[in-house]
């Protein structure tokens, strides 16, 4: 380009590069640290965990606390509960998420605007004010300790930033695409259903991976909604392990990292959407 | 409420009035006075909405009840303001406050100032986008894991043997390790320095979207005009931020207050409940002691100053434009 038949700005391009690749890489190092120490604590032969000099031998490694873990029947409970809790949460705020922000995004209604401001405001409610009278009323309707209970709540704190990020998304995509279907003879759902899904699909996936992460990672209301391994997720497990135990730190390590490959893989997968969603929500 | 609701003030219970009665009476004259379109937006909505009134505004409404309630012996009894009255003179309570002030504070500050810094480095022309953005995955990866998983993680590294701790005795030849968490004061930085690594990528993602939507032109106008890098900084980047710093601070302060589980994970409030956050001494009194009613008032409380706090807070960043307005 223009830039590279000047010299000096070459140079000075260079030193740039050098200064902006190193800061950004040692930034990572540190940052990155505690994961890397969590896995090597979680693969470390007994005794070699808490040590000084500190082990990383990795011919050393093995996969026996991981694998007794998973063959343990109480961890391959809380990993299922995590699973269905997340996976049903994400579900339904999905659909209701799509529908109301369909809604918002491509009709005038009375109202729409306090409605959109309240779920705004419902986005920055935070858990611990609402902790009392779930556990009141979970205990009232028989939802005490059950997944089932877990996954509404969940699904209350979710859903106001999905709506949110969902419609941002379908701000953006024109209204003639569907009007164009409609005048062809689809009924409003099938327009829904036929042309705007698709176009959000980017959107869906990202909205998608943040509330899957937000359900798996939960643990103020499950704290509060379940008493005993039927209904408690992983983070549950992964605190009571932590408090019950003399400090097994292999054990407890690798359980966190079971904990979060499911997350890891998801975010390598859709870290795309996910930064896309994120930054156009920053931009409006 | 059964007028069909045209002033906005009375819209969204008017709107779910509306859209159940749609959904029981099937006859003949079913769009009334709305026009088809607007009626239409409410079978969209009403579901999400309707979600809401139950699993969230109603508990809402219940915590505020049941601060005004207290169960003796079984039996619930009205106690008016009592809690209230009892909180006030509750020298935990203040404590509780302090500490999340702080807490709050800190962190906010290091939230925003890594996430920028991050956001800075990751917006410059880099010789190699892929580089670039698996730098950028690496540096979010902290906000994937869980606050349960995190708390761990640096539980083993604070601990007297864990890896800061031989930086410090093994490398630095100091005598003792450092208590990170045992001690009053420093397990407060240290909860912060938690806090931070697990939340700053989220500002950081945001900051970044902010910076990528600023036009090149300004820049180049600038740099016409001779301004140095720091000065384009301070008079181009600052300013184009400020919508989005006022409203990722705003959800940053909600956020942070509200956490318990970090707390819950590192410190549990100690040592001599100098971690104790607000929040915290909510889930301790209510679930941990059984307080229902005294924890709900607590609630209560809290829900009223992060509302005055956060009205306050964008009246004063945004004065004198329309900021305030974008931050929504």
């Amino acid at each position: 380009m223009k830039r590279a038949s000047d010299f000096r700005f070459k140079h000075g391009y260079l030193i740039h590069q050098i200064f902006v690749v190193t800061l950004t890489t040692l930034s990572a190092i540190v940052i990155l640290t505690p994961v890397v120490w969590m896995i090597n604590a979680a693969m470390r032969p007994i005794k070699e965990v808490l040590t000084y000099p500190p082990q990383l031998d990795p011919s050393q490694l093995t996969f026996e606390y991981m694998a007794s873990l998973i063959e343990n029947e109480l961890y391959r409970g809380y990993f299922v509960n995590s699973s269905i809790i997340a996976l049903s949460t994400l579900a339904i705020v999905i659909v209701l998420g799509l529908l109301a922000a369909y809604g918002f995004s491509r009709f005038k209604m009375a109202g729409g605007r306090i409605m959109l401001l309240g779920i705004m405001a419902l986005l920055m409610l935070p858990t611990v004010t609402l902790i009392v009278p779930y556990f009141r009323l979970a205990h009232l309707a028989g939802l005490y300790d059950t997944r089932l209970g877990l996954i509404i709540v969940n699904s209350a704190f979710i859903l106001p930033i999905c709506i949110w990020l969902l419609k941002g998304y379908m701000d953006a995509i024109p209204v003639d695409l569907e009007e164009a279907a409609m005048i062809d003879g689809c009924t409003r759902l099938q327009a829904l259903q036929k042309i705007l899904v698709p176009l959000a699909v980017p959107g869906i996936v990202g909205t998608g991976t943040f509330a899957f992460i937000f359900a798996w990672n939960e643990f103020l209301l499950a704290v509060t909604l379940t008493d005993t391994p039927d209904a408690q997720p992983l983070t549950i497990g992964l605190a009571a392990f932590f408090g019950q135990f003399v400090r097994d730190w292999n054990s407890i390590m690798a359980l966190s990292t079971i904990t979060s490959i499911p997350l890891m893989i998801i975010f390598v997968l859709f870290q795309r959407w996910v930064v896309q969603g994120m930054t156009s929500g920053a931009v409006k | 409420m059964r007028d069909e609701g045209t002033s906005p003030a009375a819209a969204p219970a008017t709107g779910q009035e509306t859209m159940v009665g749609e959904r029981t009476s099937t006859g003949p004259g079913r769009p009334r006075r709305l026009p088809w379109r607007q009626m239409n937006g409410y079978y969209f909505v009403g579901p999400a909405i309707l979600f809401f009134l139950f699993v969230s505004i109603f508990p809402l409404l219940r915590t505020i009840q049941m601060s005004l309630v207290d169960v003796e012996a079984g039996v619930p009894s009205f106690v008016g303001i009592r809690h209230y009255a009892n909180l006030v003179q509750d020298p935990w309570f203040w404590n509780s406050l302090s500490n999340v002030l702080t807490f709050t504070v800190s962190s906010v500050i290091l939230h925003i100032s890594m996430g920028m810094g991050l956001a800075l480095l990751l917006n410059e022309e880099w010789f190699n986008t892929t580089l670039r953005n698996f730098m950028r995955g690496l540096l979010i990866l902290p906000w994937v894991f869980s606050t349960a998983s995190s708390g761990l993680m640096w539980t083993l590294l604070y601990h007297p043997f864990g890896l800061l701790n031989y930086m410090w005795v093994g490398l630095l030849g100091q005598e003792a390790p450092i208590e990170f968490l045992a001690k009053p004061g420093l397990a407060m930085a240290s909860v912060v320095a938690v806090n931070t690594w697990k939340s700053y990528p989220f500002y950081m993602i945001i900051i970044l979207g902010g910076l990528q939507a600023i036009p090149a032109e300004i820049y180049e106008a600038a740099k016409v005009d001779g301004a140095n890098a720091w000065k384009r900084f301070w008079h181009v980047t600052l300013p184009q931020l400020r919508p989005i710093l006022i409203a990722i601070s705003t959800i940053d302060i909600i956020t942070t207050v509200g956490h318990v589980d970090l707390i819950r994970m590192l410190t549990r409030g100690g040592p001599l409940r100098s971690t104790e956050t607000v929040a915290y001494y909510i889930y301790k009194t209510a679930l941990l002691d059984g307080n229902l009613g005294y924890g709900a008032a607590v609630s209560t409380l809290m829900l009223i100053m992060l509302a005055i706090l956060i009205i306050l807070y964008l009246r004063v960043l945004s004065q004198g434009d329309e900021a305030g307005e974008t931050s929504f």
